[in-house]
């Protein structure tokens, strides 16, 4: 393997991982602009979206969908994990968060470690404590760009990754709930003064986030193959580590600091001692907040941020 | 007067009379295997094998003197302090003896206040040198040994696969790092094969493509993966995936049913290190029970072991007559035990004679390949 084509397969493989670290990092950071909330419990529900996944995923499967009608059953499988798990989010938020809004942040932060510690629990409980594997749906197939093997699996993932970031800009951006999201974000007494329903704009963010993560999560299980009730738990934190690299609390913020994570974590492991490659992950997010308390882009667009 | 005097006898009798009985008639046995963590399929294994052997020796009548059998439950979550924690609760609640732990990194911690306290301590899976290298009296081993482990793979790799330049992958647990030095060690003085990459993973992680990416580039003949089943899995899936053509190794903690149902194709090939147990009768009737009693198509690998150490604990106190460890300990020593893995002698060090052969996994199952003793192909 020659170095060119060595360099393009790590960019590959950081690229892969980028897109699932910014697909989470976008939950904790749409919670934190919100109701300045670290959502503790998102990395459960990024399990909670591959399990409902594998679920649907072997049901299909079995019924012999998936091999006669595969984008139809790959759009069956997002759309339940997805819709599942921003249900739950939703009820997580009425549960946990919504009776602690007007008590101190400890208290939310408290409620949120609670719901992850209940929810891992409930899904080792309930799914098991041992490693579920998926159904290999994706294949190892691939082709070759510049001496670099990619898999369709990881293209499908990539792409499918980008345009969900792509769809929530937009939907931020443009239409009139994510205006109200925007607004709520700035001043949430003021955008309530305004006549903006507030509940309803925290609802929604509570939908888009955990959804998100969901997706993330069956992306996970279908490229790696395996499901586990603490799966959530190392992405979670790294995807948090990103969301506050970017500036939490902006949405572009945690793509870039999802993205920036993956290749951190690659390009060391790439060329040096790989055990490390966890502790540069945090050694960056270090110097950057250092440097920047805010994150990379926490200030600059202020009034972007969600 | 005379009421209350009464009163306060009968109160006295309830009390000693119900402890006596409960202490009297109890036998207590303590497990120690990851219940929680990433190796809790294994751990949850070792405990229902432990349960299974109980179960049979109380359905065919307990053993003499005991009321019950009691299986208590330890987690040692594959960590030296939790293990730790897990044995001093087991010698407080007054267990006669305990199964486990699983990782060698939580065996030897754990070894210490139990050998203290002169509690039997049989290790199902523990396989690194180190367990019962230290001569404690009442630790035993019902698995094989490490370094055992590292030659049969160097044999392998060497007289019947004969590649040239072999990459090692470990993720610094105490076992998988004492395997890779053992490896390391063999193939550098017999100087026939080149070792030309040492990476090392962290426990847990799911993605392995940028180290495996940096060995496609290297690429050598074989990896040999020392880790557990998880990592194992998901690093023969993405091998696979990045085109890497090296042949995939690895060793008896990786040697599941879960590895090949996780990495699927992936692991079709890849050759394993594991005991072969002859084809007894205790064998099939061990797998019988445990499939009905647990209600699974597989079982896993160090479930046997369990179920075997388990019952040389209740066979020790039968014999015996007695829960006294020095009895116990040197009735396990003196008798040769017949299990669901084959034969088992303990020799002074609290270790059986058992020896590894190549196992290769083909059409989704784990078969028996090559024979390090005899030099044959199976």
């Amino acid at each position: 393997m020659e170095t060119q084509a060595f360099l393009v397969q790590q960019i590959v493989n950081a690229l892969f991982l980028g897109s699932i670290y910014a697909l989470i990092a976008l939950g904790y950071t749409m919670v934190y602009g919100i109701i300045q909330l670290i959502n503790f419990a998102h990395g459960e529900m990024f399990t909670a979206g591959s399990f409902i996944g594998l679920i649907v995923l072997g049901a299909l499967q079995r019924m012999g969908f998936v091999e006669s009608h595969f984008v139809l059953s790959m759009f069956v499988v997002f759309a339940m994990a997805m819709a599942y798990v921003a249900f739950l989010g939703v009820a997580i938020e009425h549960v946990a968060y919504k009776p602690l809004r007007r008590a101190s942040r400890l208290s939310a932060l408290l409620s949120a470690l609670g719901m992850s510690i209940f929810l891992s629990n409930g899904m080792m409980l309930s799914q098991g404590v041992s490693d579920r594997a998926y159904p290999p749906v994706l294949g190892t197939g691939g082709i070759h760009v510049l001496g670099a093997r990619i898999t369709y699996g990881q293209i499908f993932i990539v792409a499918f990754a980008v345009a969900l970031m792509v769809g929530l800009n937009l939907f931020v951006k443009k239409t009139k709930l994510g205006k109200a999201m925007r607004a709520t974000a700035q001043n949430r007494r003021m955008a309530g003064l305004l006549g903006i329903n507030i509940d309803k704009t925290i609802r929604t963010t509570f939908v888009i986030g955990p959804a998100l993560g969901a997706a993330a999560g069956v992306m996970v299980g279908m490229y790696y193959g395996s499901v586990r009730f603490d799966m959530g738990f190392i992405p979670g934190i790294k995807a948090f580590a990103a969301a506050v690299l970017g500036g939490i609390g902006n949405i572009t913020g945690a793509m870039v600091g999802g993205m920036l994570i993956g290749m951190v974590e690659v390009l060391w492991a790439a060329f040096l001692p790989s055990e490390w490659k966890d502790v540069t992950a945090f050694i960056v997010l270090i110097l950057v907040l250092y440097f920047r308390p805010t994150g990379i882009l926490g200030e600059r667009v202020i009034e972007e941020r969600v | 007067m005379m009421r209350k005097l009464c009163v306060f006898a009968i109160c006295l009798g309830l009390v000693f009379g119900l402890h006596t009985l409960a202490a009297a008639k109890t036998l207590k046995i303590g497990t120690l295997s990851p219940l929680t963590g990433p190796y809790a399929q294994d751990g949850t294994d070792i405990l229902q094998g432990v349960k299974t052997a109980v179960a049979l020796v109380e359905a065919a009548g307990g053993i003499p003197g005991f009321d019950k059998i009691e299986v208590l439950p330890g987690d040692s979550a594959c960590d030296g302090g939790k293990a730790t924690m897990a044995a001093n609760k087991h010698i407080n609640s007054g267990v006669h003896a305990v199964v486990g732990a699983y990782c060698s990194s939580a065996t030897i911690p754990a070894s210490v206040p139990l050998n203290e306290a002169k509690i039997i301590q049989i290790t199902p899976a523990s396989t690194h040198e180190d367990v019962t290298e230290r001569g404690f009296k009442y630790l035993f081993r019902a698995c094989p040994r490490d370094d055992a482990q590292a030659a049969a793979m160097v044999s392998f790799l060497e007289n019947a696969l004969k590649i040239k330049t072999l990459a090692l992958i470990d993720d610094k647990q105490t076992y998988t790092v004492g395997l890779t030095k053992n490896i390391r060690h063999l193939v550098e003085n017999h100087g026939k094969i080149k070792i030309v990459a040492h990476e090392h993973i962290a426990p847990g992680d799911k993605d392995f493509t940028a180290v495996l990416t940096k060995l496609k580039k290297i690429d050598p003949d074989a990896i040999y993966m020392s880790t557990y089943q998880p990592e194992g899995s998901l690093m023969a899936r993405q091998a696979k995936a990045l085109g890497l053509r090296a042949h995939l190794l690895s060793e008896d903690a990786v040697y599941h049913p879960k590895y090949i149902e996780v990495a699927g194709k992936a692991a079709e090939g890849s050759f394993l290190t594991f005991a072969k147990a002859p084809d007894t009768p205790e064998r099939r009737n061990f797998e019988a029970e445990y499939k009905k009693m647990w209600g699974v198509k597989k079982i896993g690998s160090y479930a046997y072991y369990a179920f075997d150490a388990a019952n040389i604990i209740l066979g020790a106190v039968k014999i015996a007559k007695s829960t006294d460890p020095d009895k116990l300990e040197q009735v396990i020593r003196s008798t040769t035990w017949k299990g669901a893995t084959g034969t088992i002698k303990f020799d002074h060090k609290g270790d059986r004679g058992a020896s590894y052969i190549i196992w290769v996994v083909k059409n989704g199952e784990f078969v028996p390949y090559w024979n390090p003793q005899t030099g044959q192909y199976f």
